[in-house]
């Protein structure tokens, strides 16, 4: 039996999924833990935008904090000062980052391969600047805290934490599904097919700028959701965590880690770093400073080095290896 | 007036010397193994911790400690081509660019572990000697490092014109089939080509010691100034990276002359954005990639 063409077998796996993932907060209570948990989705959900565009049209941005911090300061900005609720603030910070989207892949596009990659970091960097520079905009580099409002689920504010939790699933949940939609899509197989050889898609009529552009588009739009959830979530803005160079470099790394252009495959990435990263923070205390990002780079190079396919590559070889071995259960 | 723009033309000109050591080891790579090296920065912060201990610990000046960095950097080059991008060379754009950027994760991360944040400086006798010429200022530990700078670039160029080896690499980078159908041994110039461009970010970093701080971060500066003149120079172009970085230098110059003390970065920003939509393919001409 199938439904939307997936098996029996794959929809029993995704329902036991969803319901482990909805009863999590509910049996781990602790605040700690479900800051993790709030950090490995939105960190997976980040990372799903990015491998639309740099996973499977292999258009390597480093420069995904701008959309970031753009969503971040179109719902704050909102907010603050008209009292509009972020959630309509997530969906114009959406809007607002695909329409920087145009004219920034216009410029970056011109590049291809490192230097599209360059000209992504200093999109994001210019952006921050302007954002630290101009203070009667956004109250330049000291930021501003977001209003508490105690219980208020209309402005994206809850009590308990694990309504944050169920946000963060709920934006997850809707990164897969558009990339999943994608995948099955002819814009998937153009993606694939400018990732592998753009010349060589073009030259077979794939509308190449048009379809970057697109899913630049489509990229940008998730990644500033994630920065209005992640600013409502900390209750606090300014351009060096908004714009942070690290989601630009975390969104890649997931990604690249877990499998890039694969549809799991930031997910699997975040999670491993998150616990690596939570592992390393509980037995050192955080007194050394750059060892997080030093077992970050390390665990980066050996799979650029190893296994470039990520771990997903690793389980899809293992999956065949089993398959040949017992190919009647498969 | 005029002796403000001057002098701001003259600080630009000075540092766009050590710039241009760095973009041009970014260009040299680019060029002979066809790979970004983002992690080129480092190798200067590397360069300058070199210069920073041997000062301290054996009261070396920074400029002759040149002696030291630059065979320490090439050596490292040699290496990290022969066991690290050698494997990741090929078609595929993704393991490459991660690859050096991972480095460079990790060794800003290893020198913060290391060497903590702290701002390391080197005090020598000339550090706050000064030429005056009319109303013009000028440092003398920025003119030796200018006029070093101006030297080993010069040294790059009749080494690439003159020697086998350079001849080799030039031609590996304008073909590199050909090139190994003539009995290049391409890997052999990768290696040369990779400890060349770090051996002249290592001198960038002994050269700064005198006059300016050594931190994790200080690499980043460099680097992000060196890709900016490397896409405007024309990529892959040695004479073009060179001057626009001296251009880069004189742009950021007068930009905190004429703009603001912290609006350096900016410039550097208009410049590159103007750079691609305007003329992507960088002043010299010739394809992007």
């Amino acid at each position: 039996m199938t439904i939307l063409g997936l098996r029996t077998q794959t929809l029993v796996w995704l329902a036991a999924g969803a319901i482990v993932l909805i009863a999590l907060p509910l049996v781990v209570k602790t605040s700690f833990a479900i800051d993790i948990f709030i950090r490995i989705l939105l960190f997976s959900f980040i990372g799903i935008a990015w491998n639309l565009m740099g996973g499977y049209a292999k258009q390597l941005s480093l420069g995904h904090a701008a959309y970031f911090g753009l969503g971040a300061y179109t719902s704050t900005i909102l907010q603050i000062n008209f009292g509009i609720s972020p959630w309509i603030g997530m969906v114009a910070g959406g809007v607002v980052a695909m329409l920087a989207s145009l004219p920034i892949g216009w410029l970056c596009f011109r590049l291809r391969g490192p230097y599209f990659t360059i000209a992504t970091i200093a999109t994001a960097q210019a952006l921050m600047l302007i954002f630290l520079k101009f203070r009667d905009f956004a109250w330049g580099a000291e930021g501003t805290t977001i209003p508490n409002l105690g219980n208020a689920p209309l402005m994206m504010q809850f009590e308990a934490k694990a309504a944050y939790y169920y946000v963060a699933l709920g934006l997850l949940a809707l990164g897969l599904l558009i990339t999943w939609l994608i995948e099955r899509s002819w814009m998937g197989y153009y993606l694939v097919a400018i990732g592998e050889d753009e010349d060589a898609a073009e030259a077979i009529g794939v509308n190449a700028p048009k379809i970057k552009r697109d899913i630049y588009m489509i990229s940008s739009f998730l990644t500033a959701m994630a920065g209005t959830f992640y600013t409502q979530y900390i209750y606090f803005i300014d351009p060096a965590t908004a714009f942070s160079f690290s989601i630009s470099i975390e969104a890649a790394l997931v990604s690249i880690v877990g499998g890039i252009g694969t549809l799991w495959g930031p997910v699997v990435g975040t999670v491993l770093l998150e616990t690596t990263s939570t592992l390393l923070q509980s037995w050192l205390g955080g007194s050394v400073g750059g060892i997080q990002l030093t077992v970050y780079s390390l665990i980066l190079m050996a799979v650029i080095l190893w296994r470039p396919t990520g771990l997903m590559g690793v389980a899809t070889e293992a999956y065949h290896r089993y398959v040949r071995r017992h190919p009647a259960r498969a | 007036m005029w002796e403000t723009l001057a002098q701001a033309v003259i600080n630009g000109l000075l540092i766009g010397g050590i710039y241009a050591l760095v973009s041009i080891g970014v260009t040299l790579i680019f060029g002979v193994v066809k790979i970004v090296n983002f992690a080129q920065g480092e190798f200067v912060m590397i360069g300058m911790y070199i210069s920073f201990f041997l000062a301290n610990q054996f009261g070396i000046d920074p400029i002759v400690s040149l002696v030291v960095s630059m065979p320490v950097l090439f050596v490292i080059g040699v290496l990290i081509q022969h066991f690290l991008i050698r494997r990741v060379l090929g078609p595929n754009d993704m393991p490459q660019i991660f690859l050096t950027f991972a480095l460079s994760l990790l060794l800003l991360n290893l020198a913060l572990m290391l060497f903590t944040a702290n701002y390391r400086t080197v005090h020598t006798s000339y550090s706050d000697e000064a030429f005056h010429i009319g109303g013009l200022y000028i440092p003398v530990a920025k003119l030796i490092a200018f006029v070093v700078a101006m030297g080993l670039s010069g040294a790059l160029w009749v080494f690439l014109h003159t020697t086998d080896l350079g001849k080799a690499m030039r031609a590996a980078s304008q073909n590199p089939d050909v090139a190994m159908l003539m009995g290049i041994n391409p890997n052999r110039v990768f290696c040369v080509a990779l400890g060349v461009a770090l051996a002249l970010a290592g001198a960038a970093g002994s050269l700064l010691m005198p006059f300016y701080s050594a931190y994790p971060f200080v690499g980043q500066t460099f680097v992000l100034m060196a890709f900016v003149a490397v896409v405007l120079g024309t990529l892959g172009n040695v004479i073009g990276a060179l001057v626009a970085s001296l251009m880069m230098g004189v742009a950021e110059s007068l930009g905190i002359q004429f703009v603001g003390a912290d609006s350096g970065l900016i410039v550097v920003f208009a410049m590159l954005l103007l750079t691609l939509a305007f003329k992507p393919t960088g002043l010299g001409g010739g394809r992007a990639r």
